[in-house]
């Protein structure tokens, strides 16, 4: 009798494992991506990029570092995304206005700084792009950027054997199409989170302000978070701050979007984290300091129908407050996120 | 009665076992269908034919030269639109059946493999067809995508997300764009801006045709250039070279060509 029980259960596990092996049918030849779960900073709202549609896996977030890295995203081969977005500018061009692209020439407005990006309903100055995935297209295509065509960079990776490995090993396969190509160059720039300046250390209870940083902190607090709003520094929305429009190259920002006259001379309002590394300031870049760009609100601002209400009579701040502004907002600089070897160009 | 309780508990046993060997092989086969499918489906195949004007001439690309309602002289480079949400109406019995409904078809007058969709429906007596053309506001904004709305299409503005829902390019010695070349690139889909249409077409002579299980339907649609320039709003290659961005003025071409489609023939075999 035990016996034939011990037979009946062993019979029973084999034809179980059998069965269970038959099933993973998809999970042959190299191993299934890696997941990776992304961690929201404490503190922080949900995000509006949630990569549900997208799962974050290393191989996916690997190959996307790649493709950010790869002047072959662009028509002569010498405009990656990085080269206008530096890790060490908190993937912003440091020290210029204007970015360059193919062929001699300027981008018409400041490339800004890549950090934080899933937390924005919208992205670029005039909040065209809808969706974080799609975004990449723009930089992409614009003839005065890397102005190339999505199908040549699909033929250009196709051609690449290490690059068939890496979309094998991030989806299972080896087509190389754009939807993949968009999908992991989103987990590689949504994954650029940056939550560790000496502001967010004080917050934990970690770290403590310095006199004059609190003391910047506080004015802050009662003259800029209108817009600047923690812990994102920015509340994403539209603005007019009361920037003269160049006349040169005549951006009306927002209204290029929307057809909308009440958006004229809107920009999206930028986030003040990693201020420091990200100079010149401004959707033009027309300030090359802070001081400049805080003189602005104190005594710039041009009065026109569209301009905010928060800043249309300025905001007064004195010198002392200037100076005190400044010593906080250089706490917001993370540079952990910036020497981060994980963001930087792979091997 | 020791003996009957063994025997029953063998079979018992034996039973169990097969049961479950039964359930983990079905479970298996995740493709297998449990639902009889409630009778052969009807073939219809859909094919779009381009004209100017008149719908017994197909339209040529580049070497035609064609007049719209303004004796405007142009030709054509490029006619293509986006269409889903096809369905099959019998007007009788009120009654709607979907085609392929999810699907999004890039109709591309350039590309003939596009041309020609193979669909099956319900089989039943129709007498007309719709569809939606363009894309839906959602998908737009759904980020990237694979399929006919793949951003290399082409039908993708990057720098203001949102498709193009219909083009139509040329040249025409009035135009005063670059080398003459007059482009409409037709998009918008927030409430304000939309130029997402839905067609219905009457079949020729409102006639119900009765489409039976297992056997195949060809309608023959036809897409007129002509309409794209006048009815109910003028435009004059003159004037506008270039239409490339959503509002208004797109919607006015769009209401223009939301008429541009004809059923032509019908053969049901």
């Amino acid at each position: 009798m035990t016996i034939r029980w011990t037979i009946r259960i062993v019979l029973f596990l084999i034809l179980g494992t059998v069965c269970v092996h038959a099933c993973k049918k998809s999970d042959h030849g190299g191993g299934a991506p890696t997941p990776l779960s992304f961690v929201i900073p404490s503190g922080f709202p949900d995000p509006a990029y949630t990569f549900a549609t997208n799962p974050l896996t290393e191989q996916g977030f690997q190959l996307g570092r790649k493709l950010f890295y790869d002047g072959r995203l662009s028509r002569d081969g010498n405009f990656p995304c990085a080269s206008c977005h530096q890790q060490f500018a908190a993937f912003a061009t440091f020290d210029h206005n204007f970015s360059h692209g193919f062929n001699n020439q300027f981008t018409t407005r400041n490339a800004p700084p890549l950090f934080n990006v899933v937390w924005q309903k919208q992205t670029h100055w005039d909040g065209g792009i809808l969706n974080l995935e799609v975004q990449p297209l723009a930089p992409l295509t614009a003839p005065n950027e890397m102005a190339e065509d999505i199908n040549n960079v699909i033929n250009k990776l196709s051609q690449d054997a290490g690059y068939k490995q890496l979309f094998k090993a991030a989806y299972g396969d080896e087509t190389i199409n754009s939807q993949r190509m968009l999908l992991a160059l989103t987990q590689f720039v949504g994954s650029l989170v940056s939550a560790d300046s000496k502001y967010d250390r004080v917050k934990k209870g970690m770290a403590s302000f310095a006199q004059d940083e609190q003391m910047g902190y506080t004015i802050f607090q009662s003259k800029c978070t209108g817009c600047h709003a923690e812990p994102l520094f920015t509340d994403n929305s539209f603005r007019n701050t009361g920037l003269a429009a160049d006349p040169t190259i005549n951006d009306k920002g927002r209204m290029r979007i929307t057809n909308n006259k009440a958006d004229s001379l809107k920009f999206k309002v930028p986030s003040l984290r990693n201020l420091y590394v990200t100079f010149p300031y401004g959707h033009d870049g027309r300030f090359s300091s802070v001081n400049q760009a805080l003189e602005h609100y104190n005594s710039g601002v041009q009065v026109s129908t569209t301009v905010d209400p928060l800043v249309k009579n300025g905001i007064p701040l004195s010198t002392n407050d200037k100076i005190y502004l400044q010593a906080f907002l250089r706490t917001l600089t993370d540079s952990t996120f910036i020497k981060n070897p994980r963001f930087a160009a792979p091997e | 009665m020791q003996r009957n309780l063994r025997y029953i508990t063998r079979y018992a046993s034996i039973l169990i076992l097969f049961l479950l060997f039964i359930a983990v092989v079905v479970s298996c086969q995740k493709e297998i269908k449990f639902a009889p499918e409630e009778q052969a489906d009807h073939n219809v195949v859909l094919r779009f034919k381009p004209v100017v004007q008149y719908d017994s001439v197909e339209m040529k690309f580049d070497t035609v030269t064609y007049k719209n309602f303004f004796k405007e002289p142009f030709t054509v480079s490029a006619f293509k639109f986006y269409i889903h949400g096809i369905e099959l109406i019998n007007t009788d019995s009120n009654k709607t059946y979907p085609v392929g409904f999810k699907k999004y078809f890039l109709i591309d007058f350039a590309d003939t493999n596009s041309l020609k969709l193979k669909l099956t429906v319900l089989p039943y007596k129709y007498n007309r067809i719709a569809f939606m053309l363009g894309v839906d506001s959602s998908d737009n904004v759904s980020g990237a995508q694979t399929g006919a709305l793949d951003p290399a299409k082409g039908m993708f503005w990057e720098w203001k997300t949102g498709y193009v829902m219909a083009k139509l390019e040329g040249k025409s010695p009035v135009s005063s764009g670059p080398a003459n070349v007059f482009q409409y690139h037709i998009g918008g889909f927030t409430q304000a801006e939309s130029v997402i249409k839905r067609i219905t077409l009457l079949f020729p002579f409102g006639e119900s045709v009765d489409m039976q299980p297992g056997s195949t339907t060809e309608i023959n649609i036809t897409a007129d250039a002509y309409d794209w320039f006048n009815s109910p709003h003028d435009i004059r290659i003159t004037t506008h070279s270039g239409i490339m961005s959503t509002g208004a003025l797109a919607q006015q071409v769009a209401e223009n060509y939301s008429k541009m489609f004809t059923v032509v023939e019908i053969i049901n075999d």
